[in-house]
């Protein structure tokens, strides 16, 4: 009775329930969300309680806590430490260095900066790579090859060592395109470079799952209706792939949060004056014997939701895929068989 | 009975050695009651740029060579004011000048001899010119006034008619185009360090030539570190020859280039290392300085000044007012906090200890004279790009401007660049949107001109490797700096450049903000008291020893 009331629910319902059932997932998602409302409190807390913006230097100024007066920064240079709710709340982490601006609030912005580009950069990752993967798949032939040598190539680079060249000379310069062109400093150039670098990661799985659907009876059945090739992907194929792209989308945010942290850190990410968790590290890594917290706090905001990012993307995986034998093992394995007996000299993806 | 005598000739021989060793040196050593002799174990942030004197360009490459290969004429091994006067180095005497300024006449010291026991040769001197020049030295520039220079510059065939030697007589005689004031410090610099006839036209850094000075680099490996041994023809030779330089106390150094300055300042803590070459790192330099000032930390004067360019050729600096907005909005105590007490505020062009500073400041911090300045103004074009090395804390100083600028009104677009590259592109005119920017400038030697013929004067636009940032290009003020270019330094023209100083601040094509410190830091094995910290040298190795 029960068994039939569970398959009654429909694939969605049941992965919920299962998704809910796991207290872990539960707590970590707890968790990122208590950090995106932290992050968009940002403009709140700075205009109503620390009185100032992200970029807004106090370098010679001075902070009455507790009745007694303090340099924001000393004449040697020294940062004002955390002050919690001695100035009510204005440097409540003290001071991010030498420019005397408020530690909390750029914390708040520059989890904004990094999540937007997280999640900015997976979604833009994940769009391309549905196209790519749903074409490879789908047509095969030539068009297959193109985009799998492609990939390859990509695959192939050392991604973050190209990522920081081309990060570099775009900061410097910003790119003109034509029809698009960004300044040195637009967050839309870390966003491109994460994107365009992590398209192969999904885009990969992909290809092999619509290799693996394309032979599925009810593509078949489209086709054999008449159906056109683009219907085809899009109404038959992509709603099969909901659960891979989720899944995949989920850890990506994750992944390019830390690749826009190694890239901000190294100084080819977010530019100055715009902070970000990463250019933050970068900050407080200077300043590491004498206001550790500088460089711990973006580090422990990168790591946590990082951290809870993977175990909602493995949550959700296994909410969807439950006998631990996925879609993705299995367009894998197909791709592995598809592979062995392809003639030599015809490649694919591996 | 035996056993008696032998222990008596050790001894006997012990302390002649011993004698022997002490006696070595030929000049005078830098004095003090501590130990002679050993190996300075040193270490510096970076390789320097060259190990070859004819192409080193940087702080680093005159630290480490400067008692390695000398020219015709040094500076006095001093520190402070004292150090910034010229004497004769390889040359018997001061230059003998004439036919108005255009003639200098040298004798070389006789019985000079190269570390591999080659003798000095009065024809030794233009072979290093022309050898310098044909490896495009970036301090060619400086010698191109000689007469035939410029052409040997462009056909690199030689000789160069404009000097002429004698090298039974040891007579040098250099004639130039026209009368340059600052040929005799030119004379002194490392660039024209005498070198045997016949060294290799390439960049020696892996190979160095032999010396003529109290040590010689015996081993180099660029990018990890080099060696120095006494050389050997000092005491026997050029120590004897010049007295007034020092033989130096240690036997040698070991150099290692260590690229994290916060490994450093631990190295030297724990006596890892004798000495670090660059100043602690800002996040450390406090820390440091409350721990070991006086004992074995010594803040040196720096003859430097740190400015923020303006393009006076474009929107919206080309209009004074604008400059001058700046100039009032700038604070420089934010900016004695952002270099962490390594800077002292200063809102002029010549730096303090320079000859011809004189103390004032046209722009007190004001803002409201500032914002005023620009009301009156009203400039059109309110975009602009400020440029900075993203070197800290020159990045910080940076967006520190670019705040200054936001504050006034302007819609920034803020680029850091790496600081190896920052000045070729911000050289380069082509380079889109020069405003405005960071910049700093460390004296070449102790000359007044040092700081405007190639940072102001209009002449010295160019389209690439400009170091005129700010492209100012005003008739009356290039009149003045070329006519005391020509004229010898003196008490009239020292009071002419503090002049000219105020009236291009009254321009204000920078907003000065500054003159850095360096800084000595040893360990606590080696007598602070005795390193000698000269403002175009940097720490002399003869003066390190021991406690």
């Amino acid at each position: 009775m029960e068994r039939r009331a569970e398959a009654e629910r429909g694939p969605w319902a049941l992965a919920l329930r299962r998704f809910l059932r796991n207290r872990l997932a539960l707590a970590f998602l707890g968790l990122f969300a208590l950090i995106v409302a932290f992050v968009l409190a940002a403009p709140l807390w700075a205009n109503y309680v620390a009185e100032t913006g992200p970029n807004q230097e106090h370098t010679v100024e001075q902070l009455t806590v507790d009745g007694e007066k303090k340099d924001v920064v000393t004449p040697e240079g020294k940062p004002i430490g955390p002050q919690w709710f001695g100035a009510g709340g204005k440097f409540f982490l003290g001071a991010d260095g030498r420019l005397g601006r408020d530690e909390m609030v750029r914390l708040m912005y520059g989890g904004r900066t990094s999540l937007l580009i997280g999640i900015t950069a997976a979604l833009l990752a994940t769009i391309l790579a549905i196209v790519l993967g749903l074409m490879a798949g789908y047509f095969g032939g030539w068009v297959d090859s193109l985009i799998a040598r492609a990939l390859d190539v990509i695959w192939s680079l050392p991604v973050f060592l190209i990522g920081l060249a081309v990060g570099i000379a775009l900061a410097v310069g910003g790119l003109d395109l034509g029809i698009v062109e960004l300044s040195g400093g637009s967050l839309w150039i870390p966003i491109a470079i994460i994107s365009v670098f992590t398209v192969p990661y999904i885009a990969r799985p992909i290809r092999g799952e619509v290799l693996a659907l394309s032979e599925k009876e009810f593509v078949e059945a489209a086709i054999a209706q008449g159906v056109g090739p683009l219907r085809v992907m899009f109404s038959e194929i992509l709603p099969n792939l909901a659960s891979t792209v989720i899944v995949f989308f989920t850890l990506m945010i994750a992944n390019s949060m830390l690749f826009e942290a190694g890239l901000s850190f190294l100084g080819a990410g977010v530019q100055p004056p715009n902070s970000s968790w990463g250019t933050m590290i970068t900050v407080g890594v200077e300043l590491l014997r004498i206001q550790p917290l500088l460089a711990i706090l973006p580090g422990a905001m990168i790591m946590l939701t990082v951290l809870s990012l993977n175990i909602v993307g493995d949550a959700v995986r296994d909410a969807l895929d439950p006998r631990g034998k996925s879609r993705l093992d299995a367009a894998l394995q197909f791709e592995a068989q598809a592979a062995a007996t392809r003639p030599l000299g015809e490649t694919s993806l591996p | 009975m035996k056993k008696l005598a032998a222990l008596i000739a050790v001894l006997v021989l012990a302390a002649v050695a011993a004698v022997g060793l002490v006696s070595c040196g030929g000049g005078d050593s830098a004095s003090g009651d501590g130990q002679k002799g050993g190996i300075l174990d040193g270490t510096y942030g970076s390789f320097p740029d060259f190990m070859d004197p004819a192409l080193s360009y940087t702080a680093e490459g005159w630290n480490a060579m400067g008692e390695v290969y000398l020219p015709l004429l040094t500076y006095k091994h001093a520190g402070g004011e004292e150090g910034s006067e010229v004497i004769p180095g390889l040359a018997k005497e001061l230059p003998k000048i004439s036919n108005g300024g255009k003639t200098y006449t040298l004798f070389l010291r006789p019985g000079l001899k190269y570390s591999d026991g080659t003798p000095v040769r009065a024809s030794d001197f233009p072979y290093s010119v022309e050898r310098m020049i044909k490896l495009n030295s970036p301090g060619a520039p400086f010698y191109l006034t000689i007469e035939g220079a410029e052409k040997f510059a462009e056909t690199k065939q030689g000789p160069i008619p404009g000097i002429e030697t004698d090298d039974k007589s040891g007579e040098i005689v250099i004639n130039l185009e026209g009368p340059r004031g600052t040929f005799v410090n030119e004379l002194g610099l490392l660039f024209v360090a005498m070198l045997p006839k016949g060294t290799p036209v390439e960049d020696l850094s892996a190979d160095p030539p032999p010396a003529t000075g109290p040590y010689m680099i015996t081993e180099s490996k660029p990018g990890k570190g080099w060696e120095y041994k006494r050389n050997p023809y000092w005491a026997k030779a050029n120590g004897k020859a010049m007295p007034d330089l020092p033989g130096g106390v240690v036997d040698g150094a070991k150099i290692t280039v260590v690229r994290n300055e916060q490994s450093q300042v631990a190295d030297v803590e724990q006596g890892l290392y004798d000495w670090m070459q660059n100043p602690p790192p800002s996040s450390l330099y406090a820390e440091v300085k409350e721990k070991f000032d006086g004992s074995q930390f010594r803040v040196e004067p720096a003859i430097s000044t740190y400015f923020f360019w303006m393009n006076t050729q474009e929107p919206p600096f080309d209009d004074v007012k604008v400059r001058q907005a700046v100039n009032y909005a700038v604070d420089s105590r934010a900016l004695e906090r952002i270099y962490a007490g390594q800077l002292v505020a200063s809102h002029q062009v010549l730096p303090p200890g320079m000859p011809g500073y004189e103390e004032f400041d046209l722009y007190p911090h004001d803002m409201a004279r500032a914002e005023e300045l620009m009301d009156e103004a009203k400039p059109s074009d309110m975009d602009v790009t400020v440029w900075t090395d993203s070197e800290s804390p020159n990045n910080e100083a940076g967006e520190y401007f670019n705040e200054v600028l936001k504050e006034l009104g302007f819609n920034t677009t803020f680029k850091a660049l790496n600081a190896d590259n920052y000045t070729t592109v911000i050289g380069n005119l082509s380079t889109p949107n020069l405003d405005a920017g960071w910049g700093n400038w460390f004296q070449d030697y102790p000359h007044p001109n040092d700081f405007f013929q190639l940072l102001l004067a209009g002449e010295s636009i160019q389209p690439t490797n400009n170091y005129n940032f700010a492209q100012f290009d005003d008739p009356a003020i290039n009149k003045k700096i070329a006519k005391l270019a020509t004229e010898q330094l003196g008490p009239q023209q020292e009071d002419a450049y503090g002049k000219l100083d105020r009236e291009i601040m009254e321009q204000a094509p920078w907003a000065p903000f500054g003159t850095r410190t360096l800084s000595t830091f040893v360990s606590d094995e080696i007598d602070l008291d005795s390193v000698v910290f000269n403002p175009t040298w940097g720490q002399y190795l003869t003066s390190f020893e021991y406690k």
